[in-house]
């Protein structure tokens, strides 16, 4: 029973959490247009925890992704203001992202600082720059072309009921998919696996550590930049703040995740069974009219719960390691 | 009278076992030195009065009673004091609060008593004549040397609760400077006049000769013999030490003395090395060996960051080895000397700890892995090198010390290198494996390959090599061929025997 609580725990917390709401909301929560509705609430998040499960791969963290993200949004509506077409602002916006992360990896693997430190360090420094850039300002209205703004309302019609995939949605998807590809099944993911199980071991083996380091932690810059880019399309403005809430929620939806893998590994798969748990609790609790601040406080506690089931069960086991 | 005996102390790590039979006995007022080679048991046996490791079987008595030696605090109750080898010293921490480490401070009004804390910890470094130390000194500022008469010190702390009766150090001259060894010596004679007794462990014959009153020598794990000092020769200790094996005619074929030079290594410095050089020929087997801490631990890591391009020359042509990395891209592989800490992917398969230098070879479109292939390659290796496993994805954790070695063995050989680094290529692996492990070495160097085998296991070096290096001091100070090479000569060589 602890085995099967611990391989299996959150999995069963994820499926008694939508009978919940089920009961709970009869007429609204199952229903496809909710069901669509909450992948693309949960489309940023995703994107972020699927980079941000390239960097946890290697056992470290990056806790600049919202800082990235809010930035990245910025450039992306200063591009505009100077008169520039989203096929210059998206582009922009996803390298300044890009080159933030690059930042973050030669700090990590060059200049030998704990990412946390790095990453924290980071995060202050990317959100003073959109304060910077933006006068600390919401920047929208005409100046924000329709077609970037209406790309996020958009979506691929699936059913002549007027149903539509979200292009947010898309977007997730296609991250999880190249994650995926990268992860699992290039030599490049292999050698990241390689040094979150023994660092040592892997340089030892030939893995140039170092440099693969950057590559996570551009990635995960890259993640977050496409995050931001989403969430100033979905609101049609930026503002340097709006990617704040990403970074906490990226780690909580990767850990989720790593209580069902086996050795508890991050795995791309898992990271999107976490999102889609902070998702679901987020829809429901929302339509359930539950107070923003008491479902912070129910997300928290079974994060807690998920991870503490998961390691009380690891050490019954014996703890060998 | 009989502060401290032990007998018949047995332990085995896994399948391995470090001690068999281990018995001794160290009376009051006297100073007992352990000795044995690498590997013969007297760390474990340390380990075990101390109270960090448990006997699986055996007797341990202090001053006549039973004693349990659960963990170091019993140790220390029973008048254990420790002078450990390893220099575990927190170097965030004052000199002070080193020596009192673990002890209980000196307190007023419930407070920390600094002024008392560092005033007894003063009379503590007075007793060993040390005056150039300061108590209050934080000990990352302080040299090795320092750091090491620091540890002495704390052991000699007095305790009012727990006196200290018995002391056993391990190499604790390995740092000191030849008057700071005096002075412990001097100590050494006034714990003994008090009636505390000594066991005192080093490689240094002549400390030993000079210091201890009697020598219980251990080999493979057994005390085969107790003599009294002044009965004892260097002669005498080392051939107790290595026994009388004949291993003459188990030795493996050795590559044809003209051979090409494949890897030449010249002035090789750094790690502590100097100057180091030497050649390796193909299908060669070249052992290294030295005592601990002479260099030969460090000499692979110095020889793959070399990033020297006069030093190393590969095949006729000089390389810069800037790491691990650049070693294995130019067919120089290697196993590292922690395998569980520096070798393996403990949580991973088979598969992937055997891939993971060879990835690009096993890859489909220059970036996928081919799955099949990169299992294929795992399964004929680990055939090759008769690992015993359940399959190609059995987690490397749940294997044995012998196979997790050959996981390694497979790795290196993996991408079909010029030239194999081994460091302590079978050390807690049991017999069986390490034979494995031998004849796969000499099947690889039949084939061309080329090897160098750094060893603290002259029996190993001695079976498998054609020519031994000796390092001392971070310098080769002989390289002599195995042919009629004696396990006893090879160890006279590593004490620095004033017959050369």
């Amino acid at each position: 029973m602890p085995i099967l609580l611990r391989r299996y725990g959150t999995l069963i917390g994820f499926l008694a959490l939508i009978a919940f709401f089920r009961t709970e909301l009869p007429d609204t929560f199952l229903t496809a247009r909710n069901l669509l509705n909450i992948t693309q609430q949960m489309s940023m998040l995703a994107v972020v925890s699927f980079t941000m499960t390239v960097v946890m791969a290697m056992g470290d963290f990056d806790l600049s992704v919202g800082s990235i993200a809010s930035l990245a949004g910025v450039v992306a509506a200063l591009v505009f203001v100077a008169g520039g077409s989203p096929w210059l602002a998206v582009p922009t916006a996803l390298a300044v992202g890009l080159a933030a992360g690059v930042v973050n990896g030669f700090l990590v693997a060059y200049v030998g600082i704990l990412p946390f430190i790095a990453t924290l360090g980071a995060l202050t420094v990317y959100s003073g720059l959109a304060f910077r850039l933006s006068g600390g300002k919401t920047i929208f209205g005409s100046a924000i072309p329709a077609s970037f703004g209406g790309f996020a309302r958009g979506g691929v019609e699936i059913a002549p009921a007027g149903l539509a995939i979200p292009n947010l949605t898309v977007v997730a998807a296609s991250a999880l998919i190249l994650v995926w590809l990268f992860l699992e099944q290039t030599i490049t993911g292999r050698r990241l696996y390689a040094i979150g199980g023994n660092a040592e071991a892997a340089r030892l083996a030939g893995v140039r550590t170092k440099r693969l380091k950057v590559v996570a932690f551009g990635l995960s810059g890259f993640g977050a930049a496409s995050a931001g880019l989403m969430i100033a399309s979905r609101v049609a403005s930026a503002n340097p703040t709006q990617g704040a809430g990403l970074m906490l929620d990226a780690i909580a939806a990767v850990f989720l995740g790593m209580t069902m893998s086996d050795e508890g590994q991050p795995r791309v798969v898992y990271t999107l069974l976490g999102v889609m748990m902070l998702g679901v609790l987020g829809n429901g609790l929302t339509q359930m009219n539950v107070d923003s601040y008491v479902r912070d406080m129910i997300t928290g506690l079974i994060i807690v719960a998920a991870v503490a089931a998961s390691s009380l069960g690891r050490s019954r086991e014996g703890g060998v390691l | 009278m009989s502060l401290l005996s032990i007998a018949h102390l047995r332990k085995a790590y896994g399948g391995v076992l470090a001690l068999k039979d281990a018995s001794l006995e160290l009376r009051a007022g006297e100073t007992l030195a352990l000795m044995g080679e690498n590997g013969a048991g007297k760390s474990t046996l340390i380990k075990i009065l101390a109270g960090a490791v448990a006997p699986d079987n055996g007797e341990i008595r202090v001053e006549g009673a039973a004693a349990s030696l659960r963990n170091p605090e019993e140790a220390h109750q029973r008048g254990l004091r420790f002078i450990h080898q390893e220099l575990n010293v927190v170097a965030s921490l004052s000199v002070a609060e080193n020596i009192f480490l673990g002890r209980v401070y000196p307190r007023r009004l419930g407070l920390v008593d600094w002024r008392a804390l560092n005033a007894r910890a003063g009379v503590a470094l007075a007793a060993l004549g040390v005056e150039h130390v300061a108590p209050e000194t934080i000990v990352s500022k302080l040299p090795v040397g320092d750091r090491m008469l620091v540890k002495i010190a704390a052991a000699f702390l007095e305790d009012d609760a727990a006196r200290a009766r018995i002391f056993v150090m391990d190499e604790p001259t390995a740092a000191l400077t030849k008057e700071e060894s005096e002075r412990l010596f001097q100590m050494i004679a006034a714990l003994r006049g008090r009636g505390c007794g000594i066991l005192f462990v080093s490689h240094r014959l002549d400390e030993v000769l000079s210091v201890a009153d009697r020598i219980t020598v251990l080999r493979d794990g057994e005390t085969c013999a107790t003599l009294a000092a002044k009965d004892a020769t260097k002669a005498g200790l080392i051939e107790l030490m290595t026994g009388r094996k004949d291993i003459s005619g188990e030795r493996g074929p050795t590559a044809p003395r003209d051979a090409p030079i494949v890897l030449a290594v010249n002035g090789l410095a750094g790690e502590g090395l100097r100057d180091v050089s030497f050649a390796l020929r193909k299908g060669e087997i070249l052992g290294f060996t030295g005592l601990a801490g002479a260099g030969p631990e460090r000499l692979i890591r110095a020889l793959v960051t070399s990033n020297a391009a006069e030093a190393v020359t590969l095949e006729g042509a000089p390389v810069a080895l800037r790491g691990p990395a650049d070693a294995w891209a130019r067919g120089i592989a290697l196993t590292p000397r922690e395998r569980r800490a520096e070798g393996l992917l403990l949580k991973r398969d088979v598969t992937r700890n055997v891939s993971l230098p060879h990835l690009e070879r096993l890859s489909r479109l220059r970036w996928l892995v081919d799955r099949r292939k990169e299992r294929a390659r795992a399964v004929e290796l680990g055939r090759r090198v008769r690992l015993k496993a359940s399959g190609p994805y059995q987690k490397v954790s749940t294997l044995s010390g012998g196979n997790q070695q050959k996981v390694l063995l497979a790795r290196a050989v993996a991408g079909a290198p010029r030239v194999l680094l081994l460091d302590e290529p079978t050390r807690g692996v049991d017999v069986a494996a390490k034979f494995d492990i031998y004849a796969f070495l000499q099947e690889i160097t039949a084939a061309g390959a080329s090897v160098v085998v750094v060893s603290s296991d002259h029996e190993e070096l001695l079976r498998l090599c054609s020519r031994v290096a000796v390092l001392r001091d971070g310098r080769i100070t002989a390289t002599v061929p195995t042919e009629g090479l004696t396990p006893q000569r090879l160890l006279a060589l590593c004490y620095g025997d004033p017959r050369d």
